[in-house]
């Protein structure tokens, strides 16, 4: 299927809302960081967004690192 | 080398049992396990721009997005902050909703604290306005940056837009170019409006020699030279203030 269209993709594709969920924005240690929950019930980090660049030199909070949910401050 | 190296892990180990040490007196102290532990801040922050500049819609979480709801607030903090002293910001962004990309801008134009954006691989589209938003804009060599219309896309405010609608919205950010840059209106609104650049569409793609010599970016150049500039425009920062208290 072929669409012509100027809609943007998401308009037409919708995502569901549970997509959404997966992935969401929590501080640790007064970082912002976006993380994914595991399966195994921890949270990933998808992505530092921290202005500071002293955050990204220590790998702990780094992508792909894991951080347990009861560690979270805010 | 492998002693060296044996004898750095056998100090990592003594660190982690002292780690779980201090983890067991946190708890005995402060009935909790991690005190936030401040890294010293940096006199000179770093704002990345990349992927789409997401709006009043959310995208999918496939997609890598700059999120306006994060990045406001971030510019507050560095406008509060006193230990900080600068803003570099880092620009990587096929573009995205105009309103959201403007308020970015705005924000930048309006903090008090120097600031000195880097163009490094596009700075497309609603990219422009940030780009040249801070004190001085540098782009590396091989960066580019689309120029075109506001597309029509229905979604500005939720109701069929006239083309008055569209024109007003695209003469915002013309304005703010024109304003925070160095390009003539004119220039841009050809460099917006020529043909044959662009595949079935209007705009043009500037790289990063022709950016600078259109008068939208002040320099080519890379984070070294980014660095620098902000340092002395700190330095001049300072010598203002110190000015104004005597």
């Amino acid at each position: 299927m072929i669409l012509y269209t100027l809609m943007p993709q998401e308009l037409i594709f919708q995502t569901t809302s549970a997509e959404y969920a997966k992935q969401q924005l929590v501080y640790y240690d007064g970082i912002p960081l976006l993380v994914r929950e595991t399966e195994a019930k921890e949270y990933e980090i998808v992505r530092n967004l921290s202005t500071n660049p002293q955050h990204f030199l220590q790998s702990k909070y780094s992508p792909g690192m894991r951080i347990l949910p009861t560690t979270i401050t805010s | 080398m492998n002693k060296e190296r044996y004898i750095a892990s056998e100090q990592e180990e003594q660190q982690e049992e002292t780690k779980k040490e201090n983890v067991a007196e946190m708890i005995q102290q402060l009935g909790q396990t991690n005190v936030p532990q401040m890294t010293p801040d940096s006199n000179i922050h770093c704002l990345t721009i990349v992927g789409q500049i997401e709006g009043h819609i959310q995208l999918p979480p496939q997609n890598k997005t700059t999120k306006y709801e994060h990045v406001i607030p971030q510019i507050v903090a560095i406008e509060q902050n006193s230990n900080i002293e600068g803003l570099l910001v880092l620009l990587n962004t096929v573009g995205g909703d105009v309103e959201a990309g403007l308020a970015i801008a705005e924000m930048l134009a309006s903090l008090s604290k120097p600031t000195v954006s880097v163009v490094l691989g596009g700075g497309h589209s609603i990219g422009v306005p940030i780009a040249v938003s801070c004190d001085y804009s540098f782009i590396v060599e091989t960066a580019t940056m689309t120029i075109h219309p506001i597309r029509l896309t229905g979604l500005v405010i939720g109701v069929p837009q006239t083309f008055e609608y569209l024109d007003k919205m695209q003469e915002r950010v013309v304005r703010f170019v024109t304003k925070h840059s160095n390009i003539s209106e004119e220039k841009f609104k050809e460099l917006m409006f020529s043909k044959g650049n662009l595949t079935r569409d209007i705009g043009t793609n500037v790289v990063g020699l022709d950016a600078v010599k259109y008068g939208l970016i002040d320099e080519v150049g890379g984070v070294s030279q980014a660095m620098k500039k902000l340092r002395e425009l700190i330095e001049v920062n300072k010598r203002e203030e110190g000015k104004m208290l005597q």
